[in-house]
């Protein structure tokens, strides 16, 4: 077979085969893992952070540009109540460190 | 986020697994298996590839991350999700464009399941190896016969009505779970026998031979977009009412964006692994299209040695990827005719199930009234839906508010702003780009006219109807329009 194949076919299916089924297969793995990691945690201690930092971040910079968005409670509500178990977990999902954990307050 | 009770009953995914199988189950269909690879080789090999995974990161991940954040946020099909977004009023019939376009889709997509199915069925009796076969007669008697086809259509609406009933857990992902798995499967033991026969790098060479000179054709782009478009099943609801099942901590973009536009991607390159060097092996022109499949294959079948084994493992997984399709793209419609209406979830399926298959009677009846359906609803009336729920999200909720409240909420990977320009700008224009270059294509053409038809009509009648609808509302379940946040 190797002998009809050019040299940039072989690149061309190397860059399909790992940029398809690579990224998926990544994809795939990550968010499998995540799920245990998350299922774990939920199980030890009934509820885990939702938000990573710089997510929470925008969560709050959001709440506080639009004061009067129907659903700035909502926001707020999620946004304090990532707070409070990041401030009472054990265990974090996300990256947290204990520094910026200590930083956070309540909205 | 209102109506929380209503939203705790709601049924959800079993396992992760289940929704990333029903997203990729939904996504793969019938063009994923000759038209990827034969686009691809059409259009440079390797130098397409690239343009399309642009394409695919640019414009289909965070459109499909945007549909499913938007079911996850509302926890409701498509038209609740709408009204989420929108707020009670006529711009509710936003969602219900997609609605009509779905169940039009679905109309003659069901016929072309039932020829899956026929085909499957034959070769388990083995007629493709029998010493009488001939591709395109078969193929011709089967068009010729309205009552088989209209069985068909019957026999598959019927189907997916009763796995429908039994609902999202015990039903959809019950399916999905098994069958996509099992299309890999035959597809992969297909890539293994093609490419271990004599000539089969020709078919190698013609999908992945890499010419760069391709990526500075406007022609390419435009093939790889409609390509992405297609295939990562952008504005059929899906997405939106796939999402709308997730349980509390399920992450979106990683699973419904990343995986879901790449993982169904790669079932079209492993079918250029499984195709074309069988094609091309046994000197078929690969030009053939989406007769392809149902004429040309079937030869290959005859010549190869055990071919009636293979032809099984192939119609069987070609079947799986055409009904898995099928019964999450009528979900859609049941999902929200069951929250719309006081009809109960058994009933809806029977509404929706009963509608689609009475609107596909000409299709199932007339391969010609089918083709005409397909290019007037895939053409226009995709991107049309597609612009309509990205204007829900982008310019009446806003995307940053979709963006913090639920993209990043559980999320896997961090979405960072750049997704609010995508999504408010960089995909509305170039769907409507898409539909604006189809009209030039076909101008004039009848296809064109009724293209417009849908452009116009579908919007007139979604909103007079929602406009009706909203202000007979006994009770609203959802806050006023919440305005955009950019």
């Amino acid at each position: 077979m190797s002998e009809v194949l050019t040299a940039e076919t072989w690149i061309g299916m190397g860059v399909a085969v790992v940029m398809f089924w690579g990224v998926a297969s990544w994809a795939m793995i990550r968010t499998f893992r995540q799920e245990e990691k998350k299922i774990s945690i939920v199980e030890d201690q009934r509820r885990i952070d939702t938000y990573s930092p710089n997510a929470l971040e925008d969560l709050r910079e959001w709440i506080h540009s639009r004061p009067d968005d129907p659903d700035v409670e909502v926001a707020r509500e999620q946004y304090n109540e990532c707070v409070d178990v990041l401030k009472s977990a054990d265990h974090r999902f996300y990256d947290w460190s204990d520094d910026e954990v200590e930083s956070l307050e309540r909205l | 986020m209102s109506n929380e009770s209503a939203k705790t009953a709601r049924a959800e995914w079993g396992t992760r697994f289940g929704f990333l199988m029903a997203m990729i189950g939904a996504m793969v269909g019938v063009g994923n298996i000759w038209r990827f690879p034969f686009v691809t080789g059409e259009n440079g090999g390797g130098a397409f590839i690239l343009a399309f995974l642009i394409l695919l990161f640019l414009i289909m991940i965070p459109g499909l991350i945007a549909e499913v954040a938007l079911g996850r946020y509302a926890g409701k099909g498509v038209i609740g999700s709408i009204r989420e977004a929108t707020g009670s009023g006529t711009a509710v019939g936003l969602g219900l464009i997609v609605i009509i376009v779905n169940i039009a889709l679905m109309s003659y997509y069901s016929p072309v399941i039932g020829w899956t199915l026929y085909y499957m069925l034959h070769s388990f009796m083995f007629t493709f190896t029998g010493a009488e076969f001939e591709a395109g007669a078969f193929l011709g008697d089967l068009f010729a016969d309205p009552l088989t086809m209209f069985a068909l259509h019957t026999v598959v609406m019927g189907l997916i009505a009763a796995i429908l009933y039994l609902g999202i857990t015990k039903g959809v992902e019950r399916v999905v779970v098994y069958a996509v798995p099992a299309l890999v499967i035959a597809l992969a033991a297909i890539a293994i026998r093609a490419l271990t026969l004599p000539g089969a790098s020709e078919g190698l060479a013609f999908t992945f031979n890499v010419e760069w000179e391709f990526l500075l054709m406007a022609s390419t782009w435009q093939e790889a977009l409609a390509q992405a478009l297609f295939s990562t099943g952008l504005g059929w609801g899906i997405a939106i009412t796939v999402g709308s099942y997730l349980r509390e901590y399920d992450d979106v973009p990683l699973g419904g964006g990343v995986f879901t536009a790449v993982g169904e991607a790669s079932i079209g390159v492993l079918a250029a692994f499984a195709i074309f060097p069988l094609v091309f092996a046994f000197g078929v022109d690969p030009a053939t299209g989406a007769g392809l499949t149902f004429e040309a294959l079937p030869q290959v079948f005859m010549e190869m040695s055990a071919g009636g084994l293979w032809a099984i493992v192939f119609f069987t997984g070609f079947f799986l990827a055409a009904i898995t399709s099928g019964l999450v793209i009528t979900e859609v419609g049941v999902t929200t005719v069951a929250e719309e209406t006081r009809l109960s979830r058994g009933k809806a399926v029977l509404a929706v199930c009963g509608l689609i298959w009475l609107i596909g009677i000409p299709s199932a009846y007339s391969p010609d009234i089918l083709e005409f359906g397909d290019d007037t609803f895939a053409l226009w009336g995709l991107p049309l839906a597609t612009i309509a729920i990205l204007i829900a999200v982008g310019w009446f909720m806003g995307p940053e508010k979709l963006r913090v409240l639920s993209v990043n909420q559980n999320s896997g990977i961090y979405v960072g702003r750049w997704w609010n320009v995508a999504v408010k700008y960089v995909v509305p224009v170039v769907m409507a780009a898409i539909m604006v270059a189809f009209a030039i294509d076909f101008y004039g053409a009848d296809i064109m006219i009724a293209g417009m038809v849908v452009i116009v009509l579908v919007p007139i009648v979604s909103f007079a109807v929602m406009k009706y609808v909203e202000g007979n509302r006994e009770a609203p379940t959802t806050a006023e329009p919440t305005g955009g946040d950019d």
